[in-house]
């Protein structure tokens, strides 16, 4: 008997929750499962909306150019090659150079020429992109190249993207390599950019006469893949790539902001899916929540009017029932946001949109979209109780505990 | 001044268009420290009348002074304040919250006040206990309710009602369910309540040797009081 009664067992509002939380464990478990499942679908959401923005804003702010031209026709292949890091090649004659320069507005610009290897007819590296960049003129590369190699790449000389097949298959660098017929020595690795240039083998555009002569390539000599500019300060750039569009028929020129515009559209249609679906879900979380919780009121509104006889005030019958809607919405929520977070790495690849973009989200990302998905979650619950607790609690004790 | 005071009180309920009168114009005026039976017929008004001097149902019309103070002119708040430090409740029922322990439902009335908190920081655990013990069920103290007999209960339930230290008890036939030698021990508990204590009784019962022990006899006739 004396050992029974030292025994303590911490009688607190919340223990008190956590014992009618678990006096329904099948009705609290299907709530909390509906509450998981919205939140997984909100963070799954979230991550794949959230990734592919971040990436294109990533890709755009590292690119250092305001305004990029690309032959007519060629600008979904270009954002390809700098989003998605596909493998492309499309080409210009020279003299465009020439023509752009002359445009009002234009500071400085470079260029780059896209190279596609076909690894068992002409090369010794898997199926890559090799970009051939101007060194003189270059702004691109360089920020990434500081460090990396304090020189010019010198003809035969190659430096690879951080993430490249040809590096990740390799593992070393001071290798060398056949590239078109003609060998290359790869002399370092780049820094991660973020960016599709992440994917490439980057080297000096000398080589480019080189290579046109050892290959089958479809390029002639002189040609240019795409043109990066920047523009003076005070001019629109919208204006200045309208003015080159104007002018040089052969060109399609892009702002930075409008780079990655028709992936947003893409996205735009699947975040309507993707809302719908998580509206859907809403709905039906909170009708959940509601019948749970009215059923909740109704079998224990005797035990409320008890609780307000000895001395409870409205407030702490709220409170209490509260802490139980917050526990089984924390539960669910948390759950959810494992589930939604695991979802949007393993299906990642999945989907053709993400599956070539590569920025991830960063830690900081990820826990901004677990505390929306915790808030969400458990705020849903906590509309769909709000009616059933609001009633009961309003009850004059005497009422409630003739409400057998 | 009578510590509660009521001023024709009245409840109508209205029931399918019919009205029905629980109490009809009650004015009774009770000392502090009395020992007063309550009786009377089913359906003739007690357990009603209790409530509203609990401060648990609202009268359709008239006042209720509990040392002085009207109780239905305060607030949601005050009056659950006034339950909680004033007022224990035994009812026709157990009573007991089923998901918690004996000792538990002693603390219920506790925990929810902002003191709730002993010098120890526990929560009133030794008076819980030391009622418990009181009511012979110091064994008990962790059982749940679906563990402890009907009479077990509702001893539990009467150890509840003095957990806050009330001034003023209101038992509605609290020995119900209890063999003759509980009830007689539960009945020396109550009377040592109120002589050591002071503790002012209201006792709705229908065992008339019960209702004789009590200082006064009130009884209630199709919602009137009457004197006995």
């Amino acid at each position: 008997m004396k050992d029974e009664q030292t025994m303590t067992n911490d009688f607190s509002v919340l223990s008190f929750a956590i014992k009618n939380v678990k006096r329904r464990p099948l009705r609290t478990a299907m709530l909390v499962l509906a509450i998981t499942l919205l939140t997984a679908v909100l963070v799954f959401a979230l991550s794949f909306i959230y990734r592919v923005h971040a990436s294109i804003q990533i890709m755009t702010s590292r690119l250092g150019a305001d305004i990029i031209v690309v032959p007519t026709g060629s600008r979904g292949a270009a954002e390809d090659v700098l989003l998605e890091n596909k493998v492309k090649s499309f080409y210009m004659d020279q003299d465009i150079l020439e023509k752009v320069s002359k445009i009002d507005g234009i500071e400085k610009m470079t260029h780059q020429t896209y190279l596609v290897t076909l690894s068992s007819l002409c090369c010794s590296v898997p199926e890559s992109l090799i970009i051939a960049f101007d060194q003189d003129s270059d702004f691109i590369m360089k920020p990434w190249l500081k460090g990396k190699i304090d020189r010019k790449l010198g003809k035969g000389e190659s430096i690879v993207g951080h993430e490249s097949s040809f590096n990740i298959s390799v593992g070393l660098v001071e290798v060398d390599s056949v590239l078109f017929g003609n060998v290359f020595k790869m002399v370092g690795v780049l820094d991660k950019t973020g960016t599709g240039l992440d994917n490439a083998v980057f080297i000096s555009d000398d080589n480019i006469s080189d290579i046109v002569k050892n290959s089958d390539l479809p390029i002639k000599p002189g040609q240019v893949s795409i043109i990066f500019a920047k523009i003076k300060e005070g001019f629109s750039h919208r204006k200045v790539a309208n003015a080159i569009e104007d002018s040089i028929i052969e060109v399609d020129a892009v702002t930075r902001k409008d780079i990655g515009r028709s992936i947003i559209n893409t996205l735009r249609d699947i975040s309507g899916i993707f809302s719908m679906t998580i509206a859907l879900a809403s709905i039906l979380s909170i009708f959940l929540a509601w019948t749970v919780f009215s059923a909740v009121a109704n079998e224990r509104s005797q035990e409320v009017g008890i609780m307000r006889a000895v001395g409870a005030k409205e407030s702490h019958v709220m409170g209490l029932f509260f802490i139980e809607v917050l526990l089984i919405g924390a539960v669910g929520s948390t759950a959810g946001i494992v589930f939604g977070t695991g979802l949007s790495v393993l299906l990642a690849k999945s989907f053709t949109i993400l599956k070539n973009i590569s920025s991830d989200l960063r830690a900081v990302e990820r826990l901004a979209v677990a505390v929306i998905g915790f808030v969400a979650g458990t705020g849903i619950c906590i509309i769909g109780a709000l009616v059933p607790i609001r009633r009961i609690k309003k009850m004059e004790p005497l009422t409630a505990i003739k409400e057998r | 001044m009578a510590q509660l005071q009521t001023d024709e009180v009245s409840m109508i309920y209205a029931i399918g268009g019919e009205q029905i009168i629980a109490v009809d114009k009650v004015s009774i005026a009770i000392e502090k420290g009395e020992f007063v039976s309550l009786v009377g017929h089913s359906g003739s008004g007690k357990t009603t009348l209790l409530s509203i001097l609990g401060g648990i149902a609202k009268p359709s019309s008239g006042s209720v002074r509990f040392e002085g103070r009207d109780i239905y002119g305060l607030n949601s708040d005050g009056l659950s304040e006034y339950r909680s430090e004033k007022i224990g409740f035994m009812f026709q029922f157990a009573s007991l919250l089923s998901v918690l322990t004996a000792k538990e439902n002693l603390l219920l009335p506790v925990l929810f006040k902002p003191s709730r908190k002993d010098a120890d920081g526990k929560l009133h655990e030794e008076r819980a206990v030391e009622l418990l013990n009181m009511v012979g069920l110091g064994d008990r103290i962790n059982a749940y309710p679906s563990q402890l007999s009907g009479g077990q209960q509702r001893r539990v339930a009467i150890a509840r009602a003095f957990m806050n230290d009330p001034e003023l008890i209101l038992a509605d036939e609290p020995t119900g369910d209890l063999d003759e030698e509980t009830e007689a021990d539960m009945m020396r508990f109550f009377s040592d309540m109120n002589k050591a204590q002071g503790v002012t009784f209201i006792l709705v019962t229908h065992n008339t040797e019960l209702a004789g022990q009590a200082g006064r006899r009130m009884k209630m006739v199709h919602g009137k009081n009457e004197e006995q």
